[in-house]
């Protein structure tokens, strides 16, 4: 696949740069030594841990909130990664600022979870210290009462982290001379431009908190070989013998530059992604009921429409279901995109963005999980589940905030799909630790995304900044 | 929209729908009294409903426990709300509170501090 960098019009380099050698792996503990195999300590040591704190998660652009989040100027939100806590602020020009959270007198959080500061103004519930929502201050009190110099400008305005925006996201970078965020995301954001993530608003979200460690938890979203074991459910739609251990919906694993990595199974020439699946409206139904995101109802519905014409059983049923969908979306003035090959691939894909992101796009729907370190502990994560979709230009939603957070096995609030994939992640951190066991090893043919994503991750780990 | 009556100053106002009566001052560069800044936290944005009660959205739970936890009692009372977390659905509500005004010069809210 040629993937063209917009912003310099010539073909850039997508591929991975590969194993390591001599310069990184001399810096990093447990490094990574080939790429079918990952040390296990890298999912519960504590230096390595610490080495991500100050190597990683201060220097890598990451997904700080969703723009709805904050849709007026004065709104608000927190995000907090390994410990250090960030308030984004939407301005009154319309961008975002990503302030340090921490008043510049005795270091108390300026805000919390989220909400607006109406006034413009961020107080200091300590002192009464103030800034203007741009991190300028505007106001101590008591002024009189410090010495010269303590007070100056550049002392007591709150500092900045670099803030930029892609897919309807806010992305931050605490260094202020890391580079641009494209460069970061590239290829995978063009990718995902194919299908207009973009245009897509939050219908629900919410977190479960696993123990785990953050990367563990992501990994197992990274390829669709885990299905039939974990999700016989979605399994026994397909036309195969039980016997019979390959997967055939065949998908293809692509890892990228800057530790990306996808895989997409979507079958072009017939615009479906259930190629092998005997019944499409079925698993569909599967799919909505066990999930909610990236198969939603009123997409069941417009299959189901279909179904009264083309039985959903015949190969032509797809190619129906396409032609379906697109034209729903038209006429219901839902903003799509073009229906192309490489938009029509992306459906029931799996795009992972280096360090912690994976997008799950499917017709105009995405679901997306972020996963990151909790309670500053390496065997600990938190795991948030976002349902993405597009709605009919003028009727999206207004501020969405998080459903809230729910135990990994709450049949209530958790689908079947998800809890099946939660009681694995919690097993595989325990088993990891079992003496014997020193590092995993992975299938050449299906997760060397996995391998990618440490081997970019340890060149973070062994720059110097 | 809405419009609010301030007493004894007798200052008028417009409100947004979803906007609170104080942001709506400092929006529109009046003086409110205030120390936080709408967290409903510091209690000084404080008033009483005199007139027009059936104009203003009843109060939620945040601002009522707000007002149990942090207002003195001698300030508390059925017609007293917070300002920050005041919204109003109709003209003509009426309120009362001291240190309501049109700025002299520059509204408070926004001047920066120098060197
Ligand atoms: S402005 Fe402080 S409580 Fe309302």
């Amino acid at each position: 696949m040629t993937v063209t960098d917009p912003r310099t019009s010539t073909p850039a380099k997508v591929t991975p740069i590969g194993p390591n050698g001599e310069e990184v792996t001399s810096k990093v503990p447990f490094h990574m030594k080939d790429s079918l195999h990952v040390p296990a300590e890298r999912y519960y040591s504590r230096e390595f841990y610490d080495l991500e704190k100050e190597k990683l998660w201060s220097h890598v652009w990451q997904m700080a909130c969703r723009e709805e989040e904050i849709p007026d100027p004065g709104d608000f939100v927190e995000y907090e990664i390994v410990g250090k806590s960030f308030l984004l602020v939407r301005q009154n020009d319309g961008s975002v600022k990503a302030l340090h959270n921490a008043c510049r007198h005795r270091g108390t959080q300026l805000g919390k979870g989220s909400g607006r500061f109406p006034g413009g103004q961020i107080v200091c519930p300590f002192h009464g210290w103030r800034w203007k929502t741009d991190g300028q201050c505007s106001h101590v009190f008591g002024r009189e009462g410090f010495s010269d110099g303590v007070l100056s400008r550049d002392e007591i305005d709150l500092p900045e982290c670099l803030v930029d925006t892609w897919g309807g996201h806010v992305w931050i970078n605490m260094d202020r001379d890391a580079g641009p965020l494209r460069e970061a995301l590239f290829p995978v954001a063009d990718i995902l431009d194919h299908v207009n993530v973009g245009n897509m608003r939050v219908k629900w979200w919410k977190e479960v908190v696993l123990n785990c460690n953050w990367k563990l938890a992501q990994e197992a979203f990274f390829e669709s070989y885990h299905v039939k074991q974990t999700h016989p459910q979605l399994y026994t739609q397909h036309n195969q013998d039980d016997a019979d251990e390959t997967n055939r919906s065949l998908p293809e694993y692509q890892s990228f530059v800057n530790g990306h990595g996808l895989f997409q199974g979507g079958d072009a020439q017939r615009g479906s992604t259930h190629g092998n699946a005997t019944n499409l409206l079925e698993m569909a139904r599967v799919l909505w009921s066990g999930q909610d995101a990236m198969t939603l109802e009123r997409d069941l519905w417009v299959m189901e429409s279909v179904s009264g014409k083309v039985d959903p059983t015949d190969p032509q049923f797809g190619l129906a279901t396409v032609d379906a969908l697109f034209e729903y979306w038209e006429s219901a003035g839902i903003p799509a995109y073009e229906r192309r090959p490489e938009a029509l691939k992306l459906w029931g894909g799996d795009v992972f963005m280096f360090p912690n992101y994976l997008m799950l796009p499917m017709y105009n729907n995405c679901l997306c999980y972020r996963v990151t370190p909790y309670n500053d502990d390496p065997e600990q994560c938190k795991f948030e589940v976002w349902s993405l979709t597009a709605y009919p230009e003028g009727n999206e939603p207004g501020r969405p905030e998080s459903l809230g957070r729910f135990d990994k096995d709450d049949a209530d609030h958790w689908g079947l799909i998800p809890r099946q994939d939660f009681s694995n992640i919690e097993r595989m951190q325990q088993g990891i630790k079992a003496p014997s066991f020193t590092e995993t090893r992975l299938a050449a043919k299906w997760e060397l995304t996995i391998s990618n994503m440490h081997e970019e991750l340890d060149r973070r780990l062994a720059a110097e900044y | 929209m809405p419009w609010v009556t301030v007493e004894p100053s007798g200052v008028r106002f417009e409100v947004r729908e979803g906007e609170s009566v104080a942001e709506a001052a400092w929006r529109q560069g009046y003086v409110w009294p205030t120390k936080c800044w709408g967290q409903a936290d510091c209690m000084s944005c404080f008033t009483k409903i005199v007139d027009g009660e059936l104009s203003a959205v009843p109060a939620g739970t945040e601002e009522l426990d707000a007002m149990r936890l942090k207002m003195v009692a001698r300030v508390r009372g059925p017609m007293v709300r917070l300002a920050c977390r005041l919204t109003v659905k109709k003209d003509g509500l009426v309120l009362h509170k001291q240190g309501v005004r049109v700025p002299e010069d520059v509204p408070n809210s926004n001047q920066a501090i120098t060197g």
